[in-house]
């Protein structure tokens, strides 16, 4: 599997991995209302650091996407990438084991896609993508 | 030692990474903190409250309302439900439910509203969006999608209920707009407001009356 660490290879992936996040983090920036109600849904966090939550988190996606996009401490763009899909993933199968149905806020209002097993396999994809933007070229 | 790799790649080996990633956190927690303190200090404020005061003092209410709804009970269905935002009604109902003059939502569940049908007793309305309305929806039910009459909120204000509650319902499952159109309702000075959990899904498997169509009414 050397051609994963091939410098295009792994810049196709960190580009493309950056603008789907900078797309998701600017379509939340525009209705961080209806993003808190989203966080909100999913009942994970506790109710006083969901607004904190929703403030802060698509400005770090925001930033990860621009290094991952401007190849500045894109590896570490990256990291900060794949771990919040982990997280991600890991609250939308949380929602589904409760039997809760609701849209999943990945992409702001803008993707009325519901958590669900197409948003998992969605992740999935993305998760491995992030795996090889992490990779150090050679 | 450099940070920087030499192969023109311009990527950070492993040992920077980790410096990035508290950098992007830092920076990123940072704007967002910036970001919502102008919001907040603008007029009119497009800022969020840092801590969401509504949720929590829904949270404080909810103990002092269940326990007033669970004493009278009269068909000893009241019980709380799963969000902090209202309270809830339970199943197996044995006569027709009373529904309670209350400040906020009820949960009901598909025996009590199936009742509440039988009966002609209560006004339904569906919260789903006007194409899911549609393609089918509870037999009688009024389309009030949420997003819609959120903008115009005096369609709420001219409801006309007849002295009836207000089932609101959605798609099933814990779907939320049927929640929010039952506060929206409340804050539009309807006080008896119930909202059926199970939804369009469950009453439609159970084979109670469906149509579809646009909504003949509101």
């Amino acid at each position: 599997m050397q051609w994963l660490d091939h410098p295009r290879v792994v810049r196709a992936c960190q580009v493309s991995l950056g603008v789907l996040f900078a797309a998701a983090a600017l379509a939340k920036l525009g209705d961080l209302g209806s993003f808190a109600t989203q966080v909100h849904n999913y009942r994970i966090v506790p109710v006083a650091t969901e607004n904190l939550l929703a403030l802060t988190l698509p400005w770090i996606e925001l930033i990860a996407a621009l290094a991952l996009i401007l190849n500045v401490r894109a590896r570490a763009g990256a990291v900060v990438i794949t771990a919040m899909l982990a997280v991600f993933t890991v609250g939308v199968i949380v929602a589904m084991s409760r039997g809760l149905n609701f849209e999943c806020g990945c992409f702001g209002t803008f993707d009325a896609t519901r958590v669900g097993l197409g948003k998992v396999a969605q992740n999935l994809a993305m998760l491995a993508l992030g795996g090889v933007a992490a990779r150090r070229p050679r | 030692m450099d940070q920087r790799d030499f192969r023109g790649t311009g990527q950070p080996t492993d040992e920077g990474i980790t410096r990035g990633v508290v950098t992007i956190v830092v920076v990123g927690v940072a704007l967002g903190v910036a970001f919502n303190w102008l919001g907040l200090a603008s007029r009119p404020a497009w800022g969020l409250p840092w801590i969401g005061e509504d949720k929590l003092a829904a949270l404080e209410s909810l103990e002092e309302i269940v326990p007033a709804v669970e004493t009278p009970a009269p068909t000893g269905v009241y019980g709380q439900i799963d969000d902090p935002m209202a309270v809830g009604l339970g199943a197996d109902v044995g006569e027709l439910p009373e529904i309670p003059e209350l400040d906020r939502p009820v949960e009901i569940h598909l025996e009590a509203v199936k009742q509440l049908f039988d009966a002609g007793a209560a006004v339904i309305i569906d919260a789903r969006e006007r194409e899911e309305f549609d393609a089918g929806h509870i037999a009688g039910a009024l389309s009030m999608p949420f997003d819609e009459v959120t903008a115009e909120p005096e369609r709420m204000e001219n409801l006309s209920t007849g002295g009836k509650p207000i089932v609101a319902y959605c798609g099933g499952g814990t779907c939320e707009v049927s929640l929010g159109l039952a506060w929206e309702l409340i804050a539009a000075g309807k006080t008896r407001v119930v909202v059926y959990v199970g939804g369009f899904s469950e009453w439609s498997e159970a084979g109670y009356p469906v149509e579809d169509g646009p909504s003949s009414g509101s």
